[in-house]
């Protein structure tokens, strides 16, 4: 009965995800498309020349560079605050977890509205504003995302290493961050994905210096008639993460059934022996 | 990701504009360039990049700047980089951010503007001023003419340049609308006449906040019933009338008038997809290749509205906080030239009426004018803009966007 349940759930969850993209996807081989036919009456490629001449493969490259630039500040700095919060390092967890919740209790936009005035003001480059505001947005998910995996994981782990002659650093690198790393991909692709898909900030506090996929694919669906390209550049700018991301629940799985992390002595010799 | 909630955006922008009537320096002194040698202007520009942010969801206006406008900058030294936005009052958010920083080193260096975000710009003191009466290619340009020189009621004072002029247009698929309206009054009877068929965008998007004022011209008198700058006495004896109107035309409209569409994309879709048969916009241009790619059916016809339509112009502003002014006013001459405003006005380029007197033109370039191919959708500027009747000023749009939420939405 549950099965039954569960699986129904899991069908459901998966065409409330999919079936918002199916016209996208017709609309992206379609040339002609107009009512009341059910399918396209001419396909084709035009939408993705017209998208490729408005300067796609560039865009999606920007795109790219500032998701990896997010997630290069944002995964260290919230695996050290999910350390933190995980291990229940700090004697206020709560102003912590106060803190965090702050740039997604308030929207992007208003964020970016209040503080694109101070960073022109402070008179940082454009992109280093840019990178720097989204690792604020991203810093929740990577903290939460790795405060859960700390969590899962005993900090005897550390003092065993340090008991075995490992040096603090040694048992921070080469012990605890193999034992969390399924999560810490998991925390770097969230904060991929804010710098990969934002539009607000890129737009506003870049100054329109980086005109990424989002951006592109606003303005372009701002206007009538475009419907093939706006598909084009929507699905390329939707695959490239619901790729990362399968990928990412495939290793994640994989890795959590070769290295079980709250079996303590284990991972040591493991991972010594790796090297 | 386009789609914010437009209050939002309008507090926003209003406490952006709060911040810099705070905090913004003293403007600028207009102009350094009045007296310069254009010589000199065109020298400085070489070598500089100009940012021109504009509205990116016209796949033909895009290709023009990059592929005609673009490179024959490039023959002047001035790189033009293209930055699409959704909404131009992205661009308005950016400059005013670098207003009220006090940047003047900004990233905005030309914008393609009108308007209400003119007017915007204008009370923040964020354009440059006293340039645009400058240009050399102003002299093709009528000093008489109107529609360039007030933008929706607010004088233009040197501070944006003329790019070009639109007429609001209704469009029919003639295939379902045997019997079209000749007035505004009259498409209003019409759409009385046949329930579902004809809707309007809720003010106060852009397209529909254009339609009320329309509807407002047609049951006052004409432009000359309405007083062009905003009074509240005008105000109160003017819109009751509109708004019983349109609160009786409601029910007549698609899906009884309870929803309307979002824009005129919205709106467009609705009218490809034969839900309604009319649509309408304020930039005819695109009409051409909407139908040329099919979105639009090939019966696609302009309304020739007698009382004549709302007319406007659009134009290039260079913001004060932009570090690239004299390439800014390059490109802003170059794209009032005779050869660009000629190669823009091609239906198959993209089809923008020109601002230019062809008058004042030398008969080489009025003979390219005359060569111009026929839209078959769309017809001649001077056809279209026959009886056109001027804009309000932009004071006049917030109370009528406000008054049609209150009296027509509101109460059903």
């Amino acid at each position: 009965m549950t099965r039954v349940v569960r699986t129904a759930g899991l069908v459901l969850a998966l065409l409330w995800l999919v079936v918002p993209l199916a016209p996208v996807l017709v609309w992206a081989g379609a040339e002609r498309w107009s009512f009341p036919d059910l399918l396209p009456r001419d396909w084709g490629v035009s939408g993705w020349r017209e998208a490729a001449s408005a300067g796609l493969p560039l865009a999606l490259l920007r795109s790219l560079v500032l998701g990896l630039a997010v997630a290069a500040v944002a995964t260290p700095l919230g695996v050290m605050t999910g350390r933190v919060l995980g291990w229940r390092l700090t004697g206020r967890p709560r102003m912590v977890v106060a803190l965090l919740l702050v740039p997604l209790v308030l929207p992007p936009f208003a964020v970016a509205m209040g503080l694109d005035v101070v960073l022109i003001r402070v008179g940082l480059h454009e992109l280093v504003s840019v990178v720097l505001l989204l690792s604020v947005v991203a810093i929740p998910y990577t903290a939460y995302t790795s405060a859960t995996a700390f969590a899962r994981t005993s900090p005897e782990l550390e003092a065993q290493a340090r008991a075995l002659g490992a040096t603090p650093r040694q048992a921070r690198l080469r012990v605890v961050l193999p034992a969390v790393r399924g999560s810490i991909l998991v925390a770097a692709l969230l904060a991929f994905l804010v710098g990969w898909s934002d539009y607000v900030v890129t737009l506003l506090v870049g100054g329109g210096q980086l005109v990424t996929a989002p951006v592109l694919l606003g303005a372009a669906a701002s206007g009538s008639g475009n419907d093939a390209t706006v598909a084009a550049m929507a699905l390329a700018t939707v695959a490239p993460p619901v790729v990362l991301v399968t990928v990412a629940a495939l290793r994640v799985r994989g890795s959590g059934r070769t290295a079980p992390a709250d079996r303590l002595p284990e991972p040591v010799p493991d991972h010594e022996r790796m090297r | 990701m386009s789609a914010r909630p437009v209050s939002l955006a309008a507090t926003a922008l209003a406490s952006a504009l709060l911040v810099s009537a705070c905090a913004a320096p003293a403007a600028d002194s207009p102009a350094t360039s009045a007296d310069r040698p254009w010589d000199e202007v065109l020298a400085e520009a070489e070598g500089q990049t100009v940012d021109l942010w504009m509205y990116g969801g016209d796949e033909r206006g895009n290709a023009y700047v990059d592929d005609v406008l673009a490179p024959a900058a490039a023959d002047l030294g001035v790189t033009v980089r293209r930055v699409p936005v959704a909404d131009t009052k992205d661009a308005m958010r950016r400059l005013l951010a670098e207003r009220a920083a006090g940047e003047d080193e900004g990233s905005v260096d030309l914008v393609w503007v009108n308007g209400d975000n003119f007017a915007t710009g204008q009370e923040a003191g964020a354009w440059l001023c006293g340039w645009s009466d400058d240009l050399p290619n102003m002299r093709y340009v009528s000093d008489e003419d109107p529609l360039v020189s007030e933008d929706f009621g607010v004088p233009v004072e040197g501070c944006e340049s003329p790019w070009h002029k639109a007429q609001f247009t209704f469009a029919y698929d003639s295939a379902r609308v045997t019997d079209p309206p000749a007035t505004v009054a009259g498409l209003l009877d019409w759409a009385e006449a046949n329930p579902g068929r004809f809707t309007y965008p809720a003010p106060p998007d852009f397209t529909g906040s254009v339609f009320v004022r329309q509807a407002l011209y047609a049951l006052s008198g004409g432009a000359e019933g309405v007083p062009a700058a905003f009074d509240e006495g005008a105000y109160d004896e003017l819109t009751p009338a509109l708004w019983e109107r349109l609160r009786d035309l409601a029910p007549a409209l698609w899906r009884e008038g309870r929803t309307h569409p979002r824009d005129q994309v919205a709106l467009d879709r609705l009218f490809a997809d034969g839900q309604v048969d009319f649509t309408m916009t304020y930039g005819p241009a695109t009409l051409t290749e909407l139908v040329e790619d099919g979105t639009f059916a090939p019966t696609t016809r302009v309304l020739s509205v007698e009382d004549g339509t709302i007319g406007n112009a659009s134009f290039l502003a260079i913001p004060a906080s932009s570090p690239d002014q004299a390439g800014a006013m390059a490109v802003a001459d170059l794209a009032l030239s005779p050869e660009q405003q000629v190669a823009k006005a091609d239906p198959d380029v993209w089809g923008q009426f020109t601002v230019l007197d062809i008058a004042l033109l030398e008969d080489d370039a009025a003979h390219a004018f005359d060569r111009l191919p026929d839209s078959p959708v769309v017809p001649a500027y001077d056809e279209l803009s026959r009886n056109a009747q001027p804009e309000l000023s932009s004071s006049w749009v917030t109370p009528l966007d406000e008054g049609w939420r209150r009296e027509v939405l509101g109460r059903p």
